[in-house]
């Protein structure tokens, strides 16, 4: 508005989303991670001209390379996994802004190359001292990283650092990394990323709850019978045994994805979609969930089976994997939140890999018909209405309703109400994590995760674990391209219910 | 082609083609976010049939374009419906839009809104994109101004531009109006409020381009000042000079955008656009 009454001329043109002039950090920048997914989206950036209009990539690795050898290497990264083709004129702007700097940046005199480079940038580029840091390093070089970008950071711009999950591996790990990056960094400039929240139908599950106003009035434990989140991958550790085997299912997908999730299905409407409201609501959600006892938590580990008609090895027999791993790759868990709006509803969620297929749903389950006035077939004809937030893949939402089947009779049978992101809004769907470097340049935090939140995700990851060392699990107990132990059946069974069929 | 139509046959054919669309194994969705009309005089024929090529795919919608033929001596509507269908995550799956073609014949042409009306989709918006001169009073255009949302013109094909903005104001109570040449201009505008303040003072704004796209940003400017700025115009069949007290605006660099990309964009828009408004407004 400032602007605006400065310069007439501004009034009803938009103001494109772009982030503010800065130089890029890129910590880790050999790593799959660059490659896969930062350089695609910057790319991705640069062709809807939403990067600053003085910017800079530092990118910064042990790997000894060239300016131009990086550059190449991620010329060929984009080409295989941008989300559009390469266009000559956009990415030459995007390498001539791009540097790489092979050193130790933690030794003795390392830094001194990436300061030296972001001080061309600034002189050069405009980048005014600012500065946002992507941290894709692996736990253990976090430590001494953070404390010398502590020791640099600019005097005039901002500094902002975005970090890669995990974020810790207990509640004590995860509240020392907080004290960690507060020592030397405020609360506002930490973007812990879960790439999850930058999902288009993530936020559109914002959209839904709280800009329709059908659904808010029936959204609690008075109409919805249980919520169902499943979190499911086709594929097996694909090369991660390392981190796989020290993390597990619980800590790779419960604790920050899946958590997400039920937050954002179970919170109250925030004030606004400051970060600071949106957050304070989501960490209300996890604090009122209770912790669940061993009978409500169920854990598996796949053994061989088949997965897209191809036969795939067991876990235990993936390389780099221990024979007598007893590493989790599959969680189930009944969970509840204790407030008002879901005393007594269960919010059943499972993650696991080598399931059936790969798909993240959200399944809101209401209540059956009180007193269906018909004769019908059977109770299983008249099921009860399911609202499906698909996340990923086929983004959408469907409605299960039940409908009389043409004739004279009365039968009765479901049908779906699809809305398809893909069928009606026909432009691509951005990759999270252009959304996400955008939010950060902007300086927006809403779509990352804060400090609280990330401890209270542990305690609840800690209390569910704390009865696992004890025993000693029978695993494999369910063969690849199933969905889960027979145990994580009979976890619904037991009330009643069951997974959704798929 | 069928002769002789009435609204019925039309959404008959639509059920038909909606039951047939899906081969065996295909799933197909048929969504709409909207209802576009296209209101498309004989000479714009060619060009709107090109658009609406484009448009299918990015905005899946129920289209009808109405193709008046007053002088055809009988009263009549004959019709074309298709389903346009477009593959979506894979070759198993397909995205449908429904394109209506009416043409009008005889006295038929002076009342499309009879036509439209059944055929709007219900609660989704409707948009009218009308081809050529405003004909402002004229009974096809009042009826269709009545059953749409927002009216989309293309104000370079005008005949008479400074007429047209004169008399367009009329229609801002009744109706939200885009302009495809007030989104051609827009990088201009843009181009120009970086001058500021160095042009606040600026009496002529010469420009070199199509009259339409010259006369709103004169308009546009002299609205923004509150005060008249004069116009040094030289035509153009594109704008490829604004300059504003002796200094000129540079736009962006941009991809060109295509008839399609312009319409689309206008089709995103929701209700009015104020600073549009008093600009046409600003004689």
């Amino acid at each position: 508005m400032t602007e605006v009454a400065e310069n007439p001329l501004l009034a009803g043109l938009s103001m494109r989303r772009t982030g503010e002039p800065c130089a890029m950090v890129i910590f880790g920048a050999s790593g799959d991670l660059t490659q896969r997914k930062l350089f695609p989206a910057l790319y991705s950036l640069a062709l809807n001209r939403l990067l600053p209009s003085a910017f800079g990539v530092v990118a910064v690795a042990r790997t000894p390379m060239t300016d131009e050898e990086f550059r190449e290497k991620m010329r060929n990264a984009v080409e295989e996994h941008g989300s559009a083709p390469l266009r000559e004129e956009i990415w030459a702007e995007l390498a001539v802004e791009t540097h790489y700097v092979s050193t130790e940046f933690t030794a003795e005199g390392g830094e001194a190359a990436v300061v030296e480079c972001l001080r061309h940038l600034d002189e050069t580029r405009g980048t005014e001292g600012n500065r946002v840091y992507y941290l894709a390093i692996p736990p253990k070089a976090m430590e001494p990283t953070v404390e010398q970008i502590g020791k640099q950071r600019s005097t005039s711009g901002f500094t902002r650092l975005i970090i890669e999950k995990p974020f810790g591996h207990d509640t004590q790990s995860a509240h020392e990394l907080n004290a960690l990056l507060t020592r030397d960094f405020d609360e506002s400039e930490i973007f812990r990323i879960d790439h999850y929240l930058g999902k288009e139908t993530v936020q559109n599950m914002l959209v839904l709850r709280f800009g329709n106003g059908i659904f808010e009035p029936i959204w609690n434990r008075n109409m919805i019978d249980h919520v169902q989140i499943t979190v499911g991958e086709s594929l097996g550790v694909e090369g991660r045994a390392d981190f796989y085997e020290h993390s597990g299912a619980i800590r790779d997908i419960v604790q920050n994805h899946l958590l997400q999730l039920v937050a954002l299905t179970a919170m109250e409407p925030p004030i606004d979609f400051d970060a600071e409201s949106v957050r304070n609501e989501k960490v209300k959600v996890l604090r009122a969930m209770h912790t669940p006892g061993p009978k409500h938590i169920v854990r598996g580990q796949y053994g061989p089976g088949f997965v897209d008609g191809h036969e795939v090895p067991g876990y235990r027999e993936e390389e780099g994997v221990a024979p007598d791993s007893t590493t989790e790759t599959f969680v189930g868990a009944k969970l509840y939140i204790d407030n008002w709006r879901w005393a007594d509803t269960p919010f059943y969620v499972r993650t696991g890999k080598r399931l059936p297929r790969r798909e993240t749903t959200i399944a809101i389950q209401f209540k059956r018909a009180p007193h269906p006035p018909f004769e019908i077939d059977s109770e299983d004809s008249l099921r009860p209405n399911v609202l499906l937030l698909h996340i990923q893949p086929d983004e959408g939402v469907s409605l299960t309703m039940s409908a009389k089947v043409p004739g004279q009779g009365m039968t009765i049978r479901p049908v779906h109400m699809d809305f398809s992101y893909g069928g009606h809004f026909r432009s691509n769907l951005p990759e999270a994590y252009e959304r996400l470097i955008l939010d950060c340049m902007r300086g927006d935090a809403t779509l990352f995760t804060r400090a609280d939140e990330v401890e209270e995700q542990w305690k609840l990851v800690d209390s569910m674990v704390a009865g696992w060392s004890r025993d000693r699990p029978v695993f494999p107990n369910y063969a690849s391209g199933t969905w889960g132990p027979v145990a994580a059946d009979a976890l619904l069974h037991r009330d009643g219910r069951s997974w959704r069929r798929h | 082609m069928i002769e002789d139509a009435s609204v019925r046959d039309i959404e008959r054919e639509l059920a038909r083609l909606g039951a047939t669309a899906a081969e065996p194994g295909q799933s197909v969705l048929r969504t709409r976010v909207m209802t576009h009309m296209a209101w498309v005089p004989p000479s714009w024929e060619t060009a709107a049939r090109g658009v609406l090529d484009n448009l299918g795919d990015r905005h899946p919608s129920r289209t009808i374009m109405f193709l008046p033929d007053p002088e055809a001596g009988r009263d009549a509507l004959d019709a074309e419906v298709d389903l346009r269908c477009f593959a979506y995550g894979g070759p198993e799956r397909s995205v449908c839009s429904e394109v209506i073609v009416v043409w009008l014949r005889g006295r038929c042409s002076s009342a499309p809104a009879s036509v439209a009306q059944p055929l709007l989709v219900s609660d989704l918006p409707a948009f009218l994109r009308w081809r050529g001169s405003l004909p402002f009073g004229a009974p096809e255009l009042e009826g269709l101004l009545g059953v749409v949302d927002r009216l989309v013109v293309d104000s370079g094909e005008w005949e008479d531009v400074e007429a047209g903005y004169d008399a367009l104001p009329g229609l801002f109570s009744r109706v939200a109006v885009s302009d495809i040449a007030w989104a051609r201009v827009e990088p201009w505008r843009r181009a120009l409020a970086g001058l500021w303040p160095a042009i606040k003072d600026v009496d002529t704004l010469r420009v070199q381009g199509p009259r339409a796209d010259a006369t709103l940003l004169a308009r546009w400017l002299s609205a923004r000042l509150d005060r008249h700025v004069s116009l040094d115009h030289e035509e153009a069949d594109e704008t490829v000079l604004v300059e504003a007290g002796g200094r000129q605006a540079i736009p962006e660099r941009a991809d060109p955008k295509s008839p399609s990309d312009l319409l689309f964009a206008q089709l995103e828009i929701d209700g009015h656009d104020p600073i549009y408004e008093e600009a046409v407004g600003r004689a």
